[in-house]
Order: structure tokens, then C-alpha cells, then sequence
């Protein structure tokens, strides 16, 4: 028996007050706790897939659409633009190197995406197995694509128009499976990369005789491979040159920062494309969450002080019921710090097990909301330890736990112990 | 050893008690009898330390209460000083066991549990370790309070008019018990009361 052992004792012995105490310090915490994974969860795939970009160059419309579907691909393209013109940028000095991206076209609601090898060195993702396209037609799959529809290589599919499932099938050219990525935790793990010009392929219809051909004669897709698959590197150049040739955005990587300051006007102002600067845009939408954000966390912070005021009454009525208990323990020889001590160690612990509860609660619902909504795998790699921001709920909550027990233990030290057992 | 020299405490400013000296050799017991309303109470809380006189002195043990500081008092009188008042309270989410206990850890003795069962045997209390003090009878609580006090040996044993509450019978079982425990502990037992029932099973007394 002891001083902590008999807090225990007295928290227990009151189940009523120390479970309104305990709730409310856990639901406040965990609204807390909950919003701030989710945002931390968020805004570190944000930032973990910008990847150094500086500029995205594609379709005019909404500049937030436009980095949200070529970085993020979590929205429609904004249509479509000439890689001949995108592409003067590349050779502007102030650029290090572009990146091309097509894509609209989708498998079970998996994008597929053409571009370049650069791409993947970009998010520096490594094969699993297999290799990288060296045809066109040939896909590589991120690492959730290929668990979720079990594709293995040499596997073959037809691309949908659209990025929803129940689009337009093409029908006419498969795409083949040649390799398979490592998980990269990026927005990779959830694309189809190809080359930049399958999506082309797929999509002229200039070599429709041949489609028909190889539909046809379905079961011998050898013969169809070297007529309609074209090794990359021996591709016909003209085809980058010629005005047909549209993509859907352009990565931008500057050299030196000076380009972000004049790149972007110049390709606004003098040219049909638009140009987006994805941190303004991230910062942008972060802004518009984070205001509701906040004011979900005060409504939370208002129930944690709702607790501290429950722990302070519960603190303060059992002070009132067991004023002769106190002086009794003093009689038995503990001094005016123990009695104190037994209040403090009462009103933290119910602090710091709701905290802990809430906690809990935060994962346990995080848990619940990723089996119900996230079969697209929209968030991934979810990590469900503590995060930095956490201390400091633990440390506010322990303060009004301090703060609640404070009054109680002024009380307990000034308890005129000679009166209480005389008028017992 | 208890000796007390010249005590005189004033209550609410206005009625001053002078209450007379004491000495009590080892294996002495003490009876101070008093009407209500003459500071008996008050005079037990200064035998306890829980009051400081304002002039004269306590000494058990050699050992001046005037010379410790309150926390040295809180400590010294758990160690040396049992205490049992005319309602015998505890502590109400423990049993009487973990009551028994507290008291041991609070006055640094050892917690063992084997001489508690002991204890509550002799005082026919052995089936009521784990009972809750509410459930217990009020014959049944003035004795585990006897044992709350017994239990760590103490010099002295101050008892507040521990059987005004009890019937005749419960009365005599009690004093009987209070007495043969002291005994067995080696403590000097000071009980303060207005019962006449009792004046006779005491050697030494004296009037307030």
C-alpha cells in the first residue's frame, strides 16, 4: 500500500466521475490527435510528391486542377496542349530539365501515364522485377496497381478512356506488362507508366487497319507486337516535331530559383499554355483546409478544458467527501505533502490516461475511416505512431491536469486537521 | 515514557485550558476523565502533536515536541503514537485490510500482511480482512480501529472516548481489548473519556 495505490484505489472507487473525466479529456484529444495525423498524413504526401517541380506547364483552366492531376493525379487533366510549343521551355536556359506527361486514360481506375524514363528517376523508384519500356506499349506498374489486379510481367490490358472505370475500352491496343516497381510511397505505387507515345498510339487512328488486325487475330499477339510497337529509341523523330503531338502537361525543373520568377509570367503572358507553380498552389489549398482544421481543433481544445473542469469538480467534490479521510491519513503520519501528492497523483492520472485513451481513440478511428473510404488507396503508407505535434497535446493536456489538481491541493494543505477531528 | 509540563491552550481566543501535568512510567495506563466541553479533546490532540500548546511541553520518548518541525511530527507521530476516536473512521474505498496497511506504509513500517492476520484474529476480526469498513458492525469497527492503532507498536495509545457509543457489553469487551493489546505492544495507554462505566478497570486517573 501507498500513496499511488490508494489514488488508484479512489479514482476507481468513483467509476461516474473518473469515466466523464476520462471521455471527455479522450475525445478532446482525440479530435486533436485525428486531425493532426490526417494533416501531417496529407501534407507529407504533398510534399512528398513534388519532388523538386517548380513548375508544371499544361491547358489553361484552373491552376490547382492542373497540379493536382500532373503531380498529384487526384483530378481531371485540363486538356490537352502541343508538345512542340511546351517543349520551347526546355531549352530555355534557365530550365534544368522537363518532363512530358500524358495521360487520361485509366485501368480499373488506375491512370495510365506516358512519359519518360526521367519520370521514374525523378521519384527514384526501382524495378521489383522485370525492366523499363523500351517499346511502346510496354508499361511498367507501381507496386499497388500490381497487388491490387495481381499483374505480373508479360501480362496484358486494355487502357479505358477516361480516368473512371466505365469509360470507352480500348480495345484495340493492349498494353504489356514488363515490369513491376518497387514501393516508392509515392504517387507512383499507384500510376501505370509507359512510354509518352502509347498514349498517342492508343488514341491516333492512322494505323486503325492494323488494329483491326491485331483485334482480330487476338490470339496471336506476337505477330501483332512488331508491326504496331515501335522501339522507342528508333521511333521517327518527326513525330515530336510535328503539331499533332499533344501531351497533357510538362514538369518543370528549374535551375536556379530567378526562373520562378520569370518563367511562369512569360509563359502566361506570351504563350496559349498555363503555367502553375505548385508550392503557391499547395500553400493555397493547405490555407483553405487548414481554416476549418482550426476550427475543428478549437472545439476540441474547448472540450479538453471542458474535461479539466470535470477533473477539477470531481478533485474538489471528493476533497469535500473525504476531508475527514485526509486528516485521518495525517493522523497516521503522512505529512502535508503526501496528502498533496495523493491529490496531484489523482487529477494527472486522469489527464494522462485520457490523453492516452485519446490517443488510442485517434488510430482506432483512422483505422476505421481507411478500410471505409480507402479502396482507392487514396492515402497509403499510413503510419499510425505518435508524431511530433502529439507532445505537445500530452503536455497541455498534463497542464490542466496540473491546473484542475492545483485548487483541490491548496485545499488539502490548508485543511485544519485539529478542527475536522474534533467536529467529527 | 510521557511526560507533559505546564499545557495551556486557548480556544477562539477567549477560554483558556490549563490542563495538569502528566508523568507516566513504562507499562502505565492513564484514565482522564471530563465533562464535555472541558478541552479533553483539545488536550488529546496535544498529546498527539496535531496541536501545538501554547506554553509548556510534551515529551515521549525523550523527545521534545517543541524541537520538530511539522513534517518531523507528522512522522514521528505515526511511528510512536496510535490514535483511536469515539467514531472509528477509515478509509472508505479500501478494506480493512489495505486500511491496516496504509497505516503501516504511512508510518514506515514493514507491510506484513502476516501479522495484520494475526492482529485480526485475536480481535475477532479474522473473516473481516477484505471487508469494506461500511460493512462492518459498529462493535466490529471500534475494534478494527484498535487495530489500525496496535498494529505498528506505538509508545502510546490515545483513545477519544472510544466506548460512549457502545453498549454496555461491546463497552467492557473493548477496554478489555484496548487494555490487553497495549499490554502485549508495550504501549502506554491514555484513554480520555466522560464514561463512568470504565473508572474502575484503571489504576491512575485524574480529573480535568
Amino acid at each position: 500500500m501507498n500513496i499511488r495505490k490508494l489514488a488508484w484505489v479512489n479514482l476507481i472507487s468513483d467509476p461516474f466521475n473518473t469515466m466523464l473525466s476520462l471521455l471527455l479529456m479522450a475525445f478532446g484529444v482525440g479530435i486533436i490527435s485525428l486531425l493532426l495525423l490526417l494533416n501531417n498524413q496529407v501534407e507529407q504526401q504533398l510534399q512528398n510528391n513534388l519532388r523538386g517541380i517548380d513548375m508544371v506547364v499544361g491547358a489553361k483552366g484552373s491552376p490547382l486542377q492542373l497540379i493536382l492531376s500532373s503531380i498529384y493525379h487526384i483530378d481531371n487533366p485540363t486538356g490537352n496542349i502541343s508538345f512542340k510549343e511546351a517543349n520551347q521551355l526546355t531549352k530555355n536556359p534557365l530550365v534544368d530539365f522537363t518532363i512530358p506527361l500524358s495521360y487520361g486514360d485509366s485501368y480499373n481506375g488506375f491512370r495510365i501515364v506516358g512519359t519518360r524514363h526521367k519520370y521514374l528517376e525523378l521519384y527514384k523508384v526501382d524495378l521489383r522485377e522485370g525492366k523499363l519500356w523500351s517499346q511502346t506499349m510496354e508499361v511498367v506498374v507501381g507496386s499497388i496497381v500490381a497487388d491490387i489486379h495481381q499483374l505480373k510481367i508479360g501480362d496484358k490490358f486494355y487502357g479505358t478512356h477516361g480516368l473512371t472505370e466505365d469509360g470507352h475500352v480500348h480495345d484495340n491496343h493492349y498494353y504489356r506488362v514488363v515490369g513491376i516497381l518497387k514501393q516508392s510511397n509515392s504517387v507512383i505505387d499507384k500510376l501505370i507508366v509507359t512510354d509518352i507515345k502509347s498514349v498517342l498510339e492508343v488514341h491516333a487512328h492512322n494505323t486503325e487497319e492494323d488494329d483491326t488486325h491485331c483485334t482480330e487475330n487476338h490470339h496471336h499477339d506476337h505477330e501483332c507486337d512488331h508491326k504496331d510497337h515501335v522501339a522507342v529509341e528508333a521511333h521517327n523523330n518527326d513525330l515530336y516535331l510535328s503539331d499533332e503531338f499533344m501531351i497533357t502537361c510538362m514538369l518543370v525543373k528549374f535551375k536556379s530559383p530567378v526562373g520562378l520568377i520569370q518563367l511562369p509570367r512569360k509563359v502566361n503572358e506570351t504563350t496559349n499554355l498555363q503555367a502553375a507553380i505548385p508550392i503557391f498552389e499547395i500553400s493555397r489549398l493547405t490555407n483553405l483546409l487548414g481554416f476549418g482544421i482550426q476550427t475543428i481543433n478549437l472545439i476540441a481544445l474547448i472540450i479538453i478544458l471542458v474535461s479539466g473542469l470535470s477533473i477539477f469538480i470531481s478533485l474538489y467534490n471528493s476533497l469535500k467527501k473525504r476531508r475527514y479521510e485526509l486528516a485521518l491519513i495525517r493522523v497516521h503520519g503522512a505529512n502535508k505533502w503526501q496528502l498533496i501528492k495523493l491529490v496531484f497523483i489523482e487529477g494527472i492520472t486522469l489527464s494522462v490516461l485520457g490523453t492516452f485513451f485519446g490517443f488510442l481513440i485517434s488510430r482506432i478511428s483512422l483505422f476505421v475511416m481507411l478500410l471505409l473510404v480507402n479502396q482507392q488507396q487514396v492515402l497509403h503508407n499510413i503510419k499510425f505512431g505518435l508524431i511530433a505535434d502529439e507532445l505537445w497535446i500530452f503536455l497541455i493536456a498534463l497542464f490542466i491536469g496540473f491546473l484542475a489538481s492545483l485548487m483541490p491541493a491548496i485545499l488539502t494543505y490548508k485543511l485544519n486537521i485539529p478542527k475536522i477531528l474534533s467536529n467529527a | 515514557m510521557l511526560k507533559s509540563n505546564s499545557i495551556t491552550f486557548t480556544y477562539d481566543g477567549i477560554t483558556t485550558f490549563n490542563f495538569p501535568d502528566i508523568k507516566l512510567l513504562k507499562g502505565e495506563d492513564l484514565l482522564v476523565l471530563g465533562d464535555s466541553g472541558i478541552g479533553k479533546t483539545t488536550f488529546i490532540q496535544i498529546l498527539a502533536g496535531l496541536l501545538k500548546s501554547e506554553s509548556g511541553e510534551v515529551e515521549l520518548c525523550n523527545v521534545n515536541y517543541n524541537q520538530l518541525s511539522s513534517k518531523d511530527m507528522d512522522q514521528f507521530r505515526g511511528k510512536h503514537i496510535g490514535m483511536i476516536s469515539q467514531k472509528p473512521h477509515f478509509v472508505r474505498n479500501l478494506n480493512i485490510l489495505d486500511n491496516i496497511l496504509l497505516s503501516l506504509y504511512l508510518s514506515k513500517n514493514r507491510q506484513d500482511k502476516k501479522r495484520i492476520v494475526q492482529l485480526l484474529e485475536e480481535i475477532g476480526l479474522g473473516d473481516k480482512l477484505k471487508s469494506m469498513p461500511d460493512e462492518l458492525s459498529q462493535g466490529e469497527q471500534q475494534r478494527a480501529a484498535i487495530a489500525l492503532a496496535v498494529i505498528k507498536k506505538p509508545a502510546l495509545i490515545l483513545a477519544d472516548e472510544p466506548t460512549s457509543s457502545l453498549d454496555d457489553a461491546n463497552c467492557q469487551k473493548i477496554i478489555t481489548l484496548l487494555k490487553g493489546q497495549a499490554e502485549k505492544t508495550g504501549s502506554q495507554l491514555i484513554i480520555i473519556t466522560h464514561d463512568n462505566r470504565i473508572k474502575s478497570q484503571f489504576n491512575k486517573s485524574i480529573k480535568l
